[in-house]
């Protein structure tokens, strides 16, 4: 049995042993995720989750073809369950939390839109549903810049004379014929009935173009892209669950607490002077810590493998889109977790010291790598001091996998940080802890 | 066995160890006695090649520990003054994980283990947590793990500190047994009497310098067949007592320690009778009255100062 085996299997059967360490790194975060499923996910126990958030929406002008369009296009969306209603009984729905929140077109507010003129869309509220109401609002405010982005280039980049030959028959072309403005009204014209159901195809096909248009101009830093949630548009129409995020997220969030107190066990045999005593086994010293980093990354891995099986299991969480990719990004995740709080165990003198650091850097890596907001929702700052910590590229990773069914190439730039990261962690550990050691600092 | 020239250990400008020099012959049981602070821990630690020098030589079994430190750890078990040992896992694992990285394995461990754990007394208890364990428990655990690479040599730092006189005493026969097996073993304890009992020579160490060194009847000897009479009387009567008792025959010196007065005399038998009068004559209160036969407290005392109870400054 190799010497770095040895003190990994000794943590590990210490870990094993103690029931306490087992309840805080195993049940309570899997009762926590669980409670979190429970509210977001649905899973064996009902189907919840974004896809469910109820909203009314309020757009009393739309001509009917349209406002089934909207309607249909926000059920594909796969975040909403929308209702049709006017003013008044929206106003209802939301005071009475019936609905999550209430989205409303103000009158005209194509005629604003195609005319370039100001439209500001509501967004009504239920206070007593802050986080659903919340999401609401943060996806229409996404939908309103891209929209605004995309209005930008599609005047500026798409002439009359390609839309106009675009239409494929005179009726169509003539509804056209007026620009952007005159559509609008033509739509409302009976006497172009007939044409009315291709020419509103012809302007969702438009609309869905300014979309894309203002997502290449915007800056990517949409969480819940409506697009990328469309069937068949990457993840087969799977719904998008908030759940799928905080899953993973969590556990990270968890695993770092594991692995801290993993590292805080160096000091804790330090102090006992079991470390000394293992120093003084033949052979160097390095394989004491690296038998420490294994331990924890088993510990880490197991952990992880726990929660997300479980949330597959018991919340229908994607494992992904095949066998090996999950299992990379949790084993990489590990090795870096490990890695970061053994140096900061090296670099401290004492458990206090560590104890305090480590909660600093837990709380705010958690904060600025997106453990307790998901990363796209994160304020551009946030998402640059972000990338410092392992968290960001752990959690980037696990959307990817998770949210979005990405493959290894899909996650290969962050899995590319947490693997170069990981090695550059532990050999400072090692040339560190063999440096204490040579100095007597550490026996 | 153990060779050490003018060792010396700094802590930044300060000298833990100072120039010790000192032998241990093969199977020799030698005491280390000194307060807490003297020296006693940091010389185990350059010996058990834990901690560098910062001058002076230290060959075990003609290995230098500086230059082949390998090769003295495959040598030597050391025996911490802690309780170094995982409480959160039974007796037998603990054992087990020790001799494994000692590169014990398969049935030749396992009948290593069954052997110190019948050494320990602790058989019956193999499969029980060590934190449940009493402190004496844990202290035969704890020296018994030192001894699981069967080493020539075995270091126990203060091995009885914290248990009940019981418990020590145990531990003091397994040591005299490892010492009758012919294991060369240093010592080291504040505890005079264990020292007495125990070891073959004994080394006295105060503020990282060896102040004395030899078997305990040679260290006796050279404070001479002197007793120590301690007496409590009232403060403004030391002086009085002072001059009239150093006109006494048989009175060697007279000193004042810890509100109490020493005097040392050739028979402390001849000079009670001249104090107990003293005494009745001035009308003066006895508090306390010892009288010590001649041991390795007062030549400490005699050498340091100070107790072997008290902290090194």
């Amino acid at each position: 049995m190799s010497r770095l085996w040895i003190f990994a299997a000794r943590d590990l059967r210490r870990l094993a042993a103690d029931r306490r360490a087992l309840v805080v790194n195993l049940a309570l975060p899997l009762v926590l995720t669980s409670v979190m499923g429970l509210s977001f996910g649905g899973g064996i126990f009902g189907k919840k989750g974004i896809s469910a958030i109820p909203v009314a929406i309020v757009a009393a002008d739309l001509p009917e073809p349209l406002r089934e369009r909207l309607l249909e296009g926000l059920r594909e969306s796969g975040f909403f369950a929308p209702t049709w209603a006017d003013s008044a009984q929206a106003d209802a729905l939301v005071r009475a939390g019936d609905v999550a929140a209430a989205i409303v077109l103000p009158s005209g507010a194509l005629d604003s839109f195609f005319n370039a003129d100001s439209l500001v869309i509501e967004v009504w509220k239920d206070p007593a549903s802050d986080v659903k109401a919340g999401i609401v609002q943060e996806i229409v405010q996404r939908g309103v810049l891209r929209l605004q982005a995309g209005e930008a280039a599609y005047r500026a980049l798409w002439p009359q004379d390609v839309v106009l030959a675009a239409a494929d028959s005179v009726a169509l072309a003539d509804m056209f014929r007026g620009g952007l403005g005159d559509l609008w009204r033509n739509l409302r014209d009976p006497d172009t009935a007939g044409t009315q159901a291709r020419a509103v195809d012809f302007l969702a096909r438009q609309i869905d173009h300014h979309l894309a248009l203002g997502r290449v101009l915007s800056r990517p830093t949409v969480g819940l892209v409506v697009a990328d949630r469309v069937p068949g548009a990457g993840n087969g129409g799977r719904e998008t669950n908030l759940f799928d995020y905080f899953l993973p997220s969590f556990a990270v969030f968890f695993l770092m607490f594991a692995v801290a107190a993993g590292a805080r066990d160096l000091h804790r045999e330090r102090a006992r002077r079991t470390l000394q005593r293992q120093l003084l086994g033949p052979g160097p010293a390095w394989p004491v810590v690296a038998g420490k980093w294994v331990a924890a990354v088993i510990q880490g891995v197991g952990m992880l493998g726990v929660l997300l099986l479980a949330g597959a299991v018991l919340f229908r969480v994607n494992l992904g889109p095949d066998p090996w990719t999950l299992p990379v990004v949790v084993l990489l995740t590990c090795t870096a977790a490990a890695g970061v709080f053994m140096l900061m165990a090296l670099l401290v003198r004492t458990e206090k010291a560590l104890d305090n650091l480590s909660t600093a850097v837990i709380l705010v890596s958690a904060m600025l790598g997106g453990n307790f907001m998901p990363l796209d929702n994160l304020p551009a700052w946030s998402r640059s001091v972000g990338q410092l910590f392992f968290n960001y590229w752990a959690n980037l990773s696990f959307t990817r996998v998770i949210g979005a069914d990405g493959s290894l190439v899909d996650v290969a730039t962050p899995l590319l940080v947490l693997g170069i990261g990981s090695l550059v962690l532990l050999a400072a550990v090692l040339v560190l802890f063999d440096a204490r050691v040579r100095k007597g600092g550490w026996t | 066995m153990i060779e050490v020239r003018d060792l010396v250990k700094k802590y930044g400008p300060q000298k833990a160890v100072d120039g010790v020099s000192f032998d241990v012959a093969r199977g020799e049981l030698f005491g280390l006695l000194g307060p807490n602070g003297a020296g006693k821990t940091t010389t185990i630690g350059v010996l058990s090649t834990l901690l560098r020098a910062d001058g002076g030589q230290v060959r075990i079994g003609g290995h230098d520990v500086a230059t082949a430190p390998s090769a003295v750890r495959r040598l030597i078990g050391v025996v911490p003054q802690e309780i170094a040992l995982y409480t959160d896992l039974n007796a037998r694992d603990n054992l087990v994980f020790w001799g494994r990285l000692h590169g014990l394995g398969g049935a030749a461990l396992n009948r290593r283990v069954e052997e110190l754990l019948v050494l320990a007394d602790l058989a019956d208890q193999a499969r029980r947590r060590v934190e449940t364990f009493s402190g004496g428990m844990m202290r035969r655990l704890n020296l018994v793990a030192g001894l699981i690479h069967q080493p020539e040599v075995l270091f126990l730092d203060e091995p009885t500190v914290g248990i009940d006189a019981q418990a020590r005493s145990r531990i003091l026969e397994l040591i005299a047994d490892l010492g009758r097996q012919g294991l060369t073993v240093i010592y080291t304890t504040h505890y005079l009497e264990e020292a007495e009992q125990l070891c073959d020579r004994i080394g006295v160490i105060d503020r990282g310098r060896l102040v004395a060194l030899g078997d305990k009847e040679s260290l006796i000897g050279q404070i001479g067949d002197v007793d120590l009479i301690r007496l409590a009387i009232p403060a403004d009567r030391h002086e009085a007592f002072t001059a009239a008792c150093l006109g006494w025959e048989g009175c060697v010196g007279v000193g004042e320690r810890r509100g109490r007065i020493e005097v040392r005399a050739r028979d402390g038998g001849q000079l009670l009778p001249h104090i107990q009068a003293w005494l009745e004559a001035g009308g003066v209160p006895l508090e306390q009255l010892e009288v010590e036969r001649p041991n390795l407290e007062t030549l400490y005392l005699n050498l340091t100062g100070r107790g072997l109870r008290e902290e090194a400054p």
